[in-house]
């Protein structure tokens, strides 16, 4: 009932979020430079990449909090670069610690309302309203430090939704919790955005977080966009080497390239993807791609295993010494203990390659 | 057989352990030892001769002691009241003016962009916190005193400027009050997180709408902690006093010192006993007030 | 990986402060003139003062006197003698006691910080009307018992241990705030199993491992009780002894210039002994601040 009548106010005016040519620099480092991207309406972006890459600063120049050297910020189309924080509709939830610790729970979600002078009564039946809808009904009077990270924020979420912002900005806010808090708010998050249809950006350089909740992945490195993209074409199809690695596991193969076929472990495989000018590659292979046979004659060794599960990951090196990760199913990985002499080899398939780094 | 081990098995193991706890318990016993024998004899031996004192008279024909609550009830009468009303007035005044000023100069180095200026502001201010006593009342009285720099190129003393006197005292007390704020406060603004700030704008509140909403209320326990603290300082500062007004102003330390000194009426030697049972008092009062404020503000600030 | 992606998000974070203090804040100006007026006028004026003396010009007449003027040298070295005895003592029964409470006897903690914060309630004048009442029974009472030459010997004027008593006590919360923030921050329990299990000593585990950690700690309390004891000026001269806070009030009602000149030289003379702390001590808290 609650949800539906936030969904329907939600929903008329899903924000469409533009960045054109963000550049800002922090002294002597460039934390944005010129990053171009679109968040379509009511959907999930994360934004990814490791910590440095400017993607909070993107964030909170969307929230007002910093302001671009050059470059703007447009809310369905309105420029809204010189807009005071204050006055931006962007509801923010922080890293952590950010509930006002003299306010109880109740209060806390209700403090926009009462800086908009909305009536007592009103303000606090809608934040008992917003509490239910994160699941706390029963905590309002608790004060932050009588609840636990994970429920310090959801309040913290239902205070970002109070004032019905059009768009939601998350700061990598389930990165101070435990694993098993941040499993089960990762999924409620993520409901409570798709029934309420809010346009929202979810900064994290954990790219397990991006990938399972993110309608699409925006994967930023110095300052500047990579790729952006839904989770398995970004798993799938990366659009570079950097991408590639940030994104799941890779591992770096050296291999040749002739004419645009890549020579490697002594197969000649198609190059996925434009194919670079240099002779001397990687290819770049996920570990589910590598098969991994045990043979007496083979020249490769079993370095390690570790058990995942239902995959076993093996780490084998090649005579050249390059160690290279493979996922076998458990059962077929029992008798590779370490040292076991194995052969690598490659599916026939299209490769992604990258110029040899060292 | 079972019981016997059971018996056997009580026997020895608490024997076995007590004698390992009691190897173990020993050095700590040991080394807290001598700090509470010596507090004993070096503070509750005079403490408790106070509180005797506060209650005894001496019968000057006989000296014979007797007890009784005279010397009390002659510590909140006449200029020994005046006194203790001066004192508490002074430190009220001074604490409150220095609280309010302080403040500000803390949130000025605490969110200065320069290191060094908040380094410089917070080692100035632990020597000038600890700046009371006689220097400083000397800097004063050669800065604002009758024939001092300031006054004499100012002409201040066609002003009606006294230096030496209730007003006089709180612009000098303020010397070391106002870095001790500064010295108490600053961890508190520090404890302020920049989170805050930000959702409280993140929700629509102007700059001023955060001070008065969140700030300030976030403050107040560390705020009202170190006012009460500052009281208490100014309360027992005795050499400041002594060195500029002698006893121009009234206050509670100069009676006490005079009456130590023995310029007492006779008869009432011990009321300088009992008016210092009155300052303890106050500043037990003072203390009571001050930590349950302080761990709130810990509470908030640290959590 | 989580560590070393942690690096670049510190680098940034006082990048930002740096950037949110762009925004010009004149108040924050005035507050600092303002301040720096109030604090730094006066000790100008009573650098003028000794200097510009009226009928005579500019003369640092007064700053020469001070070490051939009567009295100085001997109240000095009494209150710096009181000092190191002072620091001695406190530290002696503070620091074994303050370490047994992390290693040993936790329950006696709260008994030990009611106890060190005692003083705190009682105003120095307040308890030098009680030792004045204490050292009335030695003539009083017992001056026929072998009592009455210990009160003579604690109220010797070459050396008045009841001053050290005195200040013993007062020092006392002093102290122990800067040795209880010393051992917070180092956890001494798994310092010293870490020493033991690596074949240390108790003691070799105390003096190597323990007290090296609490420099910083030691040398704080060691500074505050200096300061108190160079600066302390009720309880000596309601005694009746005269170290050198108590012989520069004596000076003044006589010669108002070399007792300003005193003073300031005084103040000066704290500042270099805080800074020099600061100095030997920096080293630890920039590697405590690191932590935070």
């Amino acid at each position: 009932m609650t949800v539906t009548t936030l969904e329907k106010a939600a929903d008329a005016k899903a924000a469409t979020v533009e960045f054109r040519g963000l550049r800002r620099e922090f002294g002597p480092t460039v934390a944005l430079d010129g990053l171009d991207l679109t968040v379509r309406p009511g959907e999930l972006l994360a934004l990814l990449g490791p910590s440095g890459c400017g993607k909070t600063t993107a964030l909170r120049m969307l929230a007002g909090f910093e302001h671009p050297d050059s470059g703007e910020v447009l809310v369905d189309g309105e420029d809204v670069t010189r807009v005071p924080a204050h006055r931006r509709d962007a509801g923010m939830v922080f890293q952590s610690y950010s509930l006002f610790p003299h306010l109880s729970a109740l209060d806390n979600v209700a403090f926009g309302l009462r800086m908009r002078k909305v009536r007592t009564a009103e303000r606090r039946s809608r934040a008992a309203e917003l509490l239910d809808l994160v699941g706390l009904a029963d905590k309002g009077e608790r004060f932050p430090h009588q609840l636990s990270g994970g429920q310090q924020q959801r309040i913290a979420l239902a205070r970002a939704l109070a004032l019905r912002p059009r768009v939601l900005l998350l700061d990598e806010p389930l990165s101070a919790l435990d694993a098993k808090v941040r499993l089960t708010l990762r999924e409620e998050i993520r409901r409570l955005q798709q029934e309420l249809g809010i346009t929202t950006l979810f900064v994290t350089h954990d790219q397990e977080e991006a990938l399972s909740m993110a309608d699409r992945v925006a994967v930023m490195r110095a300052g500047r966009l990579e790729q952006c993209a839904a989770p398995a074409e970004l798993y799938g199809r990366p659009a570079t080497a950097f991408v590639a690695e940030f994104v799941g596991t890779m591992s770096r193969i050296p291999g040749r390239l002739d004419s645009g076929v890549a020579e490697v472990l002594g197969q000649r495989l198609p190059v996925d993807g434009d194919a670079p000018a240099a002779t001397e590659i990687d290819v770049l292979v996920r570990p589910e791609a590598v098969r991994v046979r045990a043979d007496d004659a083979g020249t490769a060794r079993v370095v390690a295993t570790a058990f995942l599960g239902a995959a076993t990951r093996v780490t084998v090196r090649l005579p050249d010494a390059t160690e290279v990760k493979a996922d076998l199913p458990t059962h077929e990985a029992a008798g590779l203990g370490s040292g076991a002499a194995v052969t690598v080899s490659l599916p026939e398939r299209p490769v992604l390659v990258a110029e040899r780094t060292q | 057989m079972t019981t016997v081990l059971t018996e056997a098995g009580a026997d020895v193991t608490p024997a076995a352990a007590a004698s390992q706890r009691r190897r173990r318990r020993a050095p700590g016993w040991l080394a807290v030892l001598p700090l509470l024998v010596f507090v004993a004899i070096a503070f509750g031996v005079p403490a408790l001769a106070m509180l005797n004192g506060a209650f005894t008279v001496k019968d000057q024909t006989t000296g014979a002691t007797s007890y009784t609550t005279a010397n009390l009830t002659d510590s909140l009468q006449g200029a020994y009241f005046t006194a203790l009303i001066g004192s508490v007035k002074l430190s009220a005044v001074s604490a409150g003016i220095a609280t309010v000023l302080g403040l500000p100069l803390a949130q000025a180095v605490v969110t200065s962009r320069f290191r060094a200026l908040r380094e410089a502001v917070l080692t100035a201010s632990g020597v000038l916190a600890n700046f009371g006593g006689v220097p400083l009342a000397f800097a004063f009285v050669a800065t604002l005193g009758n024939a001092g720099v300031l006054t004499e190129h100012l002409g201040l003393k066609d002003k009606g400027w006294n230096l030496y006197s209730f007003w006089g005292l709180v612009i000098v007390y303020l010397y070391f009050l106002i870095p001790l704020m500064v010295l108490t406060i600053t961890p508190a603004l520090d404890g302020l997180r920049s989170q805050w700030r930000e959702a409280a704008q993140n929700n629509g509140a102007t700059g001023i709408q955060y001070w008065r909403y969140i700030a300030l209320p976030v403050l107040t326990p560390s705020l009202l902690g170190g006012l009460v603290l500052l009281f208490g300082s100014a309360f027992a500062a005795y050499a400041t006093a002594a060195a500029m007004v002698g006893s121009a102003v009234p206050l509670v330390t100069l009676q006490i010192a005079d009456a130590i000194s023995g310029n007492v009426l006779v008869g009432q030697e011990n009321v300088a006993l009992a008016l210092s049972l009155d300052m303890v008092l106050i500043a037990g009062l003072v203390m009571a007030v001050y930590l349950p404020l302080q761990r709130r503000s810990a509470r908030w600030l640290e959590a | 990986m989580a560590g070393s992606l942690n690096n670049p998000a510190r680098v940034l974070k006082p990048a930002r402060g740096a950037n949110k203090s762009v925004r010009v804040r004149p108040w924050r100006g005035v507050v600092l003139v303002c301040a720096g007026l109030y604090f730094l006028v006066p000790l100008a004026a009573s650098v003028v003062f000794t200097v510009d003396v009226p009928n005579q010009g500019i003369t640092f007449d007064a700053y020469r006197q001070i070490v051939s003027a009567d009295g100085f040298g001997s109240s000095l070295l009494l209150s710096l003698e009181l000092a190191a005895a002072t620091i001695a003592v406190v530290l002696l029964l503070m620091v074994p006691a303050m370490v047994a409470l992390r290693l040993g006897a936790p329950k006696l903690r709260p008994v030990v910080e009611v106890i060190c914060s005692l003083p705190l309630v009682v105003p120095p004048i307040a308890f030098v009307a009680g030792i004045a009442t204490v050292l009335k029974w030695g003539p009083e009472h017992l001056s026929r018992t072998p009592l009455f030459e210990t009160f003579v010997a604690l109220q010797n004027p070459d050396f008045p241990v009841v001053l050290v008593l005195a200040y013993v006590v007062m020092a006392l919360p002093f102290v122990y705030r800067a040795l209880d923030a010393g051992l917070r921050a180092v956890d001494v329990r798994t310092l010293v199993e870490a020493a033991r299990s690596c074949g240390a000593n108790w003691p070799q585990a105390l003096v190597r491992v323990v007290l090296p950690n609490l420099r910083g700690a030691l040398l704080n309390a060691s500074f505050l009780t200096l300061a108190l004891v160079l600066g302390e000026f009720t309880v000596a001269q309601l005694l009746g002894f005269q170290p050198f806070a108590v012989w520069i009030y004596s000076v003044g009602g006589s010669q108002a210039q070399l007792s300003v000149a005193v003073s300031v030289l005084s103040l000066l003379v704290t500042w270099a002994l805080l800074l020099s702390l600061a100095g030997l001590g920096g080293r630890s808290r920039s590697a405590s601040a690191s932590r935070g």
